[in-house]
C-alpha cells in the first residue's frame, strides 16, 4: 500500500458517506418526529432503485433525472401510505410495539411485491459514466461515485434549507424537540407528521435510486442498507441531523478501510459489529456525547 | 383489575385447566392411531414452532421487547445439538446444552441494548441474525455455508421425535404459565406498561429484561436443537435465515401477543399455513405474512384470541339483550 492507495480509499469513503447520509436522513426525520423506527425504509430503498431502473429503461430518461423524479413520486407515496396506515402510525413519545410490527409487515409486503414484479435476479443500471474515472496523477476518482455524491449533497443541502428557512421545516425541528409545546404554539402535529413521513420516504426512494447507480440490486436490495441506516442514526444519536453526517462518515470510513484487515466474506457483519461497539462506547450517539461534554463544561 | 391478577377458586382453576389437558391427552394418544408420516411431521414441526413462539412471547409479549432476530437462538441451538450428537453425546443431553448456549448468546445483544432507552434493542436484533449467519457461513468446523450433517447410529423413529416435540412444547407452555403467575412475570408486565413506575416499585428493568431474554432464548434454542436432530442436516441459511426470524415473530402475533395461549394457537395456525402456503405459493408466502401482520396490528392487535374474545362479547351481549324477566 502506498500513500496514494490510502488517499484513494479515503476519497471513496468520503463519496460513500455522502450517499449514506442521504439514505439515513429519511429515517432520522421520521424517527425524530414520530418515534417510529421505519423498518419499511428497506422496502422504499428497493422501490427507489427499481423506479429509477424502470424510468430509465422505459422512458429513456437519464438515471439522474429519474432519481430527481423519484423524489416527488415517493413523497406522494409516503403521504398516501401514512394516510392508509392511519391509527397504526401515531405520533408518540416512544416507539410502540404496534408501529414496529406494522412497519415490519410493510417491509415484507414491499420486498415480496418486488419479487413478484421483478423476479429474483440482480439488475444494474449502466450508463457511459459507470466505469469512467477521473485521474489526477496517482489518484483516480470514479465518475459515477462523484456524480452520485454531488446529487446526495444537493438533496441534503435542500433539506437543510427547508429545515431552517421554512415554516414546515421549523415545525419539524420543533416537533423533534417537544411535541406538547408544538401544540401550544399552534403547529398542526398530525399534518406535519404526515408530510414528514412523506419527506422521509422521499429521501429513502431517492437514495435507493442513487445507490442503484453504484451497486447491482435485487428485491432484497434494502436489507443491508437498512442495517447501515440504523448504524448511522444510532451513531448520530437517532434524531440529530448533524449526527447523521458524522455517523455516515464513521460508517463509510470503517467499511472502506476494513477491507485491509477483515476478510471479504466477513464484510456483511461489519455494520453490526460497529453497531454493538457504538452502543457500548457511545450510547446516545455522537449528539449525546457532545451534549454530555457541553453540560459537563457548563456544570 | 383483570382476572389474571385475582386468583380464581380451585374449582374454577380445575375447569379452566381441563381443555388444555384434554388436548394434551389427545395429542399424546395420536400416534396410536397410525397417522401418515406426513401428518406426524407437520405436527412435530408445529410443536417445535410452538416452543419457539412461546419463548418469543415471554420477551416480546410479557416484557414488550420486540425482537426480529430469534433465528440466532434457534440456529445456535440447532448447531449445538448437531455438534453434540456428532461428538457422541446423548441427544437428550444436548437439548439443555442448546438452551444454555442460546441463553448465553442472548446476553450479547441484551447487555449493550437493554440499558438504553429507545428502540435500540429492536434495531440491534435486525442485525444480529445476519451477522451470526455470516460468521457461521465462514466457520470451518461446521462445514461453513454448505451445512452440517448429523450422523446418529440409531434407526430413525418418528414417534420418538413426535413425543420429544410434544414434551418440549408442553414444557414451554408450563414455563410460560409459571412466569405469568410469578412475581417475575408481574415485574415484566410492569416494565412493559411503564418502565419508570416499575423501577420506582423496586423492579430492576435491566436485570428483568436480561432474564426474560435469556429464558426466551433458551426455549428457542432447545426448539432449534430438537428440530436439528429431526432434520439431520442444517445449514446457516436455513436455521439462521431471515425467514426463520419472521416465522418465530409471526406466530405469537397471529395468535395473540402477551397471552398464554395466543402463541400456541398462532404456532398451530402457522404450522398448517406454512405447510399449505409454502407448497402452493413459494413466491408470495412472505407477502401474505407481511399483509397478515399489518392487518392484525391495524384491526385486531389481539390476534386470533382477540377475535375470539370479541365474538364472545358479541354473543353475550345478544343473550343479555334477548333476556326477558319472567
Amino acid at each position: 500500500m502506498t500513500a496514494s492507495d490510502y488517499l484513494n480509499l479515503l476519497i471513496s469513503a468520503l463519496l460513500l458517506a455522502g450517499t449514506y447520509a442521504a439514505m439515513a436522513v429519511g429515517m432520522t426525520v421520521i424517527y425524530g418526529v414520530m418515534k417510529i423506527v421505519n423498518l419499511a425504509h428497506a422496502g422504499f430503498l428497493m422501490l427507489g432503485a427499481y423506479f429509477v431502473y424502470e424510468v430509465h429503461e422505459r422512458a429513456g430518461l437519464h438515471p439522474l433525472a429519474a432519481a430527481v423524479l423519484a423524489f416527488p413520486f415517493f413523497y406522494g407515496l409516503g403521504v398516501v401510505v401514512h394516510w392508509a396506515l392511519g391509527r397504526g402510525v401515531p405520533v408518540s413519545d416512544t416507539p410502540t410495539l404496534a408501529s414496529l410490527l406494522l412497519m415490519f409487515g410493510l417491509w415484507l409486503v414491499l420486498q415480496n411485491v418486488g419479487y413478484l414484479v421483478w423476479g429474483t435476479s440482480d439488475r444494474s443500471i449502466l450508463t457511459p459514466m459507470t466505469f469512467a474515472t477521473i485521474r489526477f496523477g496517482e489518484i483516480t476518482i470514479p465518475k459515477i461515485g462523484l456524480v452520485v455524491f454531488a446529487s446526495a449533497v444537493v438533496s441534503l443541502a435542500a433539506l437543510e434549507f427547508v429545515l431552517h428557512k421554512t415554516w414546515f421545516g421549523r415545525s419539524i425541528r420543533a416537533l423533534i424537540q417537544n411535541r406538547y409545546s408544538c401544540r401550544i404554539v399552534g403547529i398542526n402535529v398530525e399534518r406535519t407528521a404526515r408530510l414528514t413521513f412523506g419527506l422521509g420516504i422521499a429521501f429513502a426512494g431517492t437514495a435507493g435510486g442513487l445507490l442503484a447507480l453504484l451497486y447491482p440490486f435485487s428485491p432484497d436490495f434494502g436489507r443491508p442498507f437498512l442495517l447501515r441506516s440504523f448504524v448511522i442514526i444510532v451513531l448520530g444519536g437517532l434524531e440529530s441531523f448533524s449526527g447523521v453526517f458524522v455517523g455516515s462518515l464513521i460508517l463509510a470510513l470503517v467499511e472502506t478501510f476494513s477491507i485491509l484487515i477483515v476478510p471479504s466474506s466477513y464484510q456483511p457483519a461489519i455494520s453490526f459489529g460497529l453497531l454493538v461497539v457504538a452502543l457500548i462506547v457511545l450510547p446516545g450517539g455522537v449528539a449525546g456525547f457532545v451534549a454530555r461534554k457541553r453540560s459537563r463544561r457548563a456544570g | 383489575m383483570s382476572a389474571e391478577t385475582q386468583r380464581p377458586g380451585f374449582a374454577l382453576q380445575a375447569v379452566r385447566a381441563l381443555p388444555p389437558l384434554v388436548l394434551l391427552g389427545f395429542l399424546a394418544a395420536l400416534p396410536l392411531f397410525n397417522l401418515g408420516a406426513n401428518s406426524v411431521k407437520v405436527l412435530f414441526l408445529t410443536f417445535v414452532s410452538i416452543a419457539a413462539s412461546v419463548g418469543w412471547n415471554i420477551l416480546g409479549g410479557f416484557a414488550g421487547q420486540v425482537s426480529f432476530g430469534f433465528a440466532v437462538f434457534y440456529g445456535l441451538g440447532a448447531y449445538t445439538t448437531a455438534v453434540g450428537i456428532n461428538e457422541g453425546l446423548s441427544p437428550y443431553l444436548t437439548y439443555p446444552l442448546a438452551a444454555a448456549v442460546a441463553a448465553v448468546a442472548s446476553l450479547l445483544v441484551g447487555l449493550p441494548t437493554f440499558r438504553l432507552r429507545g428502540p435500540y434493542f429492536a434495531i440491534a436484533t435486525i442485525g444480529v441474525s445476519e451477522a451470526t449467519r455470516v460468521i457461521m457461513s465462514n466457520l470451518e468446523f461446521t462445514g461453513g455455508a454448505s451445512g452440517y450433517r448429523i450422523t446418529e447410529h440409531v434407526p430413525f423413529r418418528q414417534t420418538e421425535h413426535y413425543y420429544t416435540g410434544l414434551a418440549l412444547a408442553t414444557v414451554a407452555v408450563l414455563i410460560s404459565i409459571a412466569v405469568r403467575r410469578s412475581r417475575f412475570g408481574l415485574g415484566l408486565r410492569a416494565i412493559r406498561d411503564d418502565q419508570d413506575a416499575a423501577a420506582d416499585t423496586g423492579v430492576n428493568p435491566y436485570a428483568y429484561k436480561l432474564a426474560a431474554h435469556a429464558l426466551a432464548a433458551a426455549l428457542t434454542g432447545a426448539a432449534g436443537g430438537v428440530y436439528a436432530r429431526y432434520a439431520a442436516f442444517i445449514d446457516p441459511e436455513g436455521v439462521f435465515g431471515f425467514q426463520r426470524s419472521v416465522g418465530i415473530l409471526l406466530m405469537p402475533v397471529i395468535g395473540g401477543v402477551n397471552t398464554i395461549w395466543g402463541p400456541v394457537i398462532g404456532g398451530g395456525v402457522y404450522g398448517v399455513i406454512e405447510e399449505e402456503l409454502v407448497a402452493r405459493f413459494p413466491q408470495i408466502h412472505l407477502l401474505l405474512y407481511g399483509a397478515l401482520v399489518m392487518l392484525i396490528i391495524l384491526f385486531e392487535p389481539g390476534g386470533v384470541l382477540g377475535l375470539l374474545q370479541r365474538a364472545r362479547r358479541l354473543v353475550l351481549r345478544r343473550r343479555v339483550a334477548s333476556w326477558q324477566p319472567s
